[in-house]
């Protein structure tokens, strides 16, 4: 990270520091209105660029948005429904309709119990944070093999890095299947030895974060960069 | 408290098992680091802070007088208490002491007390009138698994670096309280089929039962304590009290470092 | 709050203070943040020989469903005091002055913590005091912002804790413990430090209207100091990498 626009300082802000913006700038996200000025939320940095300034938060939990890809526990079954633990506050129903299988009523369970994980998408979230999941769609199931690593939402573009490269090192070194979501779940298929090396990989991104020299340090468990 | 179990952890701990690896690298006799720190806490007469992994405890003993049993006029008296609060971990529900803490508690109070550690006829002030009450409280602030080795070895830290405040409340000249000898609690948890020790939060999270071992310098046993689900045999027994004389040997050594 | 008691000597006779300070002098403070590794956030406070520590656990789904609030997060404070954090032991269970200072605390954080982001929602905060030396609730208060702040939690501004009091008849700034014990009057607050908004504000004692204003105007200037200490702890925590 830390790919600055032209050279220009890393500015960390913490919630309640006013912004200096030209006039006429609008709040983006992790910042608001105070009065005539721009007011920081969130501890992160600053980034001003179009007529927005907006923070990039150090921390932040999973807010489920429509469209994002997710993997989810699945927490509770009723009759015809699945609550699913997708890592933000609340749980997400899938409900039988949109599931992949045609289930007899009171037969989810059969299907998919308590404690299982799915790649499901995020149909739709209303104003109250209600959100219902969808399991129909290229590549969405119930994940019977694999690894879930659980990586805070906010580096998960460290993960991914500039045009996919970081996946794909992952990828290559340890010839596992390696699937990103939006939610901070990373699932990880392969053999063993391939799942510890990704697993070593993507535990010093958690740990270091956006602290410089993530490159050398992949390195140093990917094997050099070609 | 209930937390959700995902299957795919648990297969996977079944896999590492099965190759005799552990989800953090660890071998399967390997505890994560330990540091110990004591004397840390301006108002307990003894404290210790222990932290292992994601695992941070402290605990506080503080005295106070009181008149002692009728059966044991000249006898101090110990007792220890634990809270499980919600700081330590998003499970933790406000409330009324938990089964957990207080089986926490009394696990770890259990494994003190009879290793006959402290001298209790020691704390006597006036025969019949009044005794030194030793009260030991263990304060998990963040749970990062294995949780009873982290309370039991900071509190046996923190009695042995003790200074009993007779000045306080009048009865004398401050004094330190002398131990005996120094229990130590070895805790094996079985993750994906067998015990490893020193279990982390994944692995209690997707593990089974655990197991509570208290030795005193001897390698006696002092106290046990089998908990949660599961059973064991006599043979998967032996193979860990094996394992905690070493262990607890190791522990015991790292504790009288921290002694002036 | 009692009168002085006739023995008990809090000034001495050049105007320092018993333990050297000065009328208008703060305690010293160290702050950082991040650091429970299993909470959503966090911080530690030392204030004097004051050691809070606080943890953020949320936004999460507001349970039991009767405190659940349709257009907004609640704030659920956990303020307390570990058994062995005061001279005499405190006996772990329901306590009275906790559950007050819960309320006031999460009162007070509710006005910064823009609450309509989450609805329907809930942002447990923990305050844990280790070591008591008067000023709990103010340092548990620094604590909490911090802990938020580390937590990713949005806020229009961190709210700082302090108060002062008056000992002898003379306004001091951040009562220590003999002050506290044997002094006439004690003035928490809990400041917007951009802002200048009162977020928190107890009294008890007798204080005219002029001592209030100079008490008022020490913890302004103390909430500025400290302010400083909390923006540092959590910038510290960002560039170390910490989630």
């Amino acid at each position: 990270m830390n790919s600055n626009d032209g050279g220009a300082e890393l500015r960390l802000v913490v919630p309640g520091d006013q912004i200096d913006a030209p006039p006429g700038t609008q709040p983006g996200s992790g910042v608001c209105k105070r009065g005539d000025s721009l007011v920081a939320t969130k501890l992160g940095e600053l980034k001003i660029g179009g007529d927005v300034a907006h923070v990039v938060p150090t921390f932040t939990k999973y807010l489920p948005r429509s469209g994002d890809l997710v993997i989810g526990y699945v927490e509770a079954v009723m009759n015809n429904l699945w609550f699913l633990d997708v890592g933000g506050p609340f749980n997400a129903l899938l409900p039988m309709s949109l599931a992949p299988w045609k289930v007899e009523f009171g037969a989810a369970r059969e299907h998919m119990g308590y404690g299982d994980a799915v790649l499901a998408r995020v149909m739709e979230v209303d104003e109250t944070h209600s959100v219902v999941a969808t399991m129909k769609g290229v590549g969405l199931r119930k994940i019977k093999e694999g690894v879930i690593f659980e990586m805070p939402p906010h580096l998960m573009g460290l993960v991914i890095g500039s045009n996919g490269r970081t996946l794909q090192r992952l990828k290559v070194a340890s010839d596992c299947r390696i699937i990103t979501t939006q939610n901070g779940r990373i699932l990880i298929d392969g053999n063993s030895e391939g799942i510890a090396i990704a697993r070593k990989a993507l535990q010093m991104i958690e740990e270091t974060g956006h602290a410089p020299g993530l490159h050398s340090r992949l390195n140093g468990i990917l094997g050099d960069d070609e | 408290m209930v937390q959700l179990v995902p299957q795919l952890l648990r297969q996977q701990l079944a896999e590492l098992a099965a190759n005799d690896e552990r989800i953090d690298g660890r071998s399967r006799w390997q505890s994560r680091d330990v540091e110990l720190e004591v004397d840390i806490l301006y108002n307990a007469e003894g404290s210790a802070k222990v932290v292992m992994g994601d695992t941070i405890v402290y605990v506080g003993v503080k005295f106070d007088t009181a008149a002692p049993y009728s059966d044991r006029p000249t006898s101090g008296s110990l007792m220890t208490g634990a809270e499980l609060r919600p700081v330590a971990h998003r499970k933790y529900e406000p409330g009324p002491p938990s089964p957990e803490s207080i089986e926490l508690g009394r696990v770890v109070d259990r494994g003190i007390r009879e290793s006959g550690c402290m001298d209790m006829e020691s704390l006597c002030i006036v025969p019949g009138e009044s005794v030194w009450r030793v009260m030991i409280d263990l304060h998990v602030l963040s749970d990062g698994g294995n949780i009873f080795d982290a309370c039991a070895t900071a509190a046996i830290a923190a009695l042995r670096t003790a200074t009993v405040p007779a000045k306080r409340f009048d009865v004398g000249e401050d004094f330190k309280l002398e131990l005996k000898s120094t229990p130590v609690m070895c805790s094996y948890t079985r993750v994906g089929g067998r015990y490893v020790y020193d279990a982390n939060e994944a692995e209690e999270l997707g593990g089974d039962e655990r197991v509570h071992i208290t030795l005193g310098d001897e390698g006696h046993l002092h106290s046990l304590q089998k908990g949660l689900k599961g059973v064991l045999m006599p043979e998967e027994f032996a193979e860990i009290l094996a394992q905690a004389g070493v262990k607890c040997a190791e522990l015991r050594e790292l504790i009288h470092s921290k002694e002036a | 709050m009692m009168g002085g008691y006739g023995d008990i000597k809090l000034l001495n006779d050049d105007g320092t203070r018993l333990d050297g300070r000065a009328v208008d002098e703060m305690r010293p403070v160290e702050i950082k943040a991040g650091v429970l590794p299993v909470a959503d956030g966090s911080a530690w406070v030392k204030h004097g020989l004051n050691v809070a520590v606080a943890a953020v656990y949320g936004p999460m789904e507001a349970h039991p469903r009767k405190i659940q609030r349709q257009d907004r997060a609640v704030i659920d404070v956990r303020y307390n005091m570990a058994p062995f954090s005061t001279s005499d032991r405190i006996r772990p269970g329901f306590n009275r002055r906790s559950r007050e200072i819960s309320k006031v605390t999460a009162e007070a954080l509710e006005s910064v913590v823009l609450v309509e982001r989450y609805p329907r929602s809930k942002i447990r905060v923990e305050i844990e005091i280790l070591a008591a030396e008067a000023g709990t609730r103010c340092v548990g208060i620094t604590a909490a912002s911090v802990a938020l702040a580390d937590a990713g939690i949005p806020m229009r501004d961190m709210i700082v804790g302090v108060a002062s009091g008056k000992i002898e008849g003379v306004v001091v700034l951040d009562l220590d413990k003999a002050e506290d014990n044997y002094g006439q009057a004690d003035l928490p607050m809990g400041i917007l430090p951009n802002t200048g908004e009162m977020a928190f504000l107890q009294m008890d004692g007798d204080l005219s209207i002029e001592e209030y204003n100079l008490a008022c105007e020490y913890n302004y200037k103390a909430a500025s100091e400290i302010h400083v200490l909390m923006k540092q702890a959590l910038l510290d925590s960002a560039s170390r990498g910490d989630a």
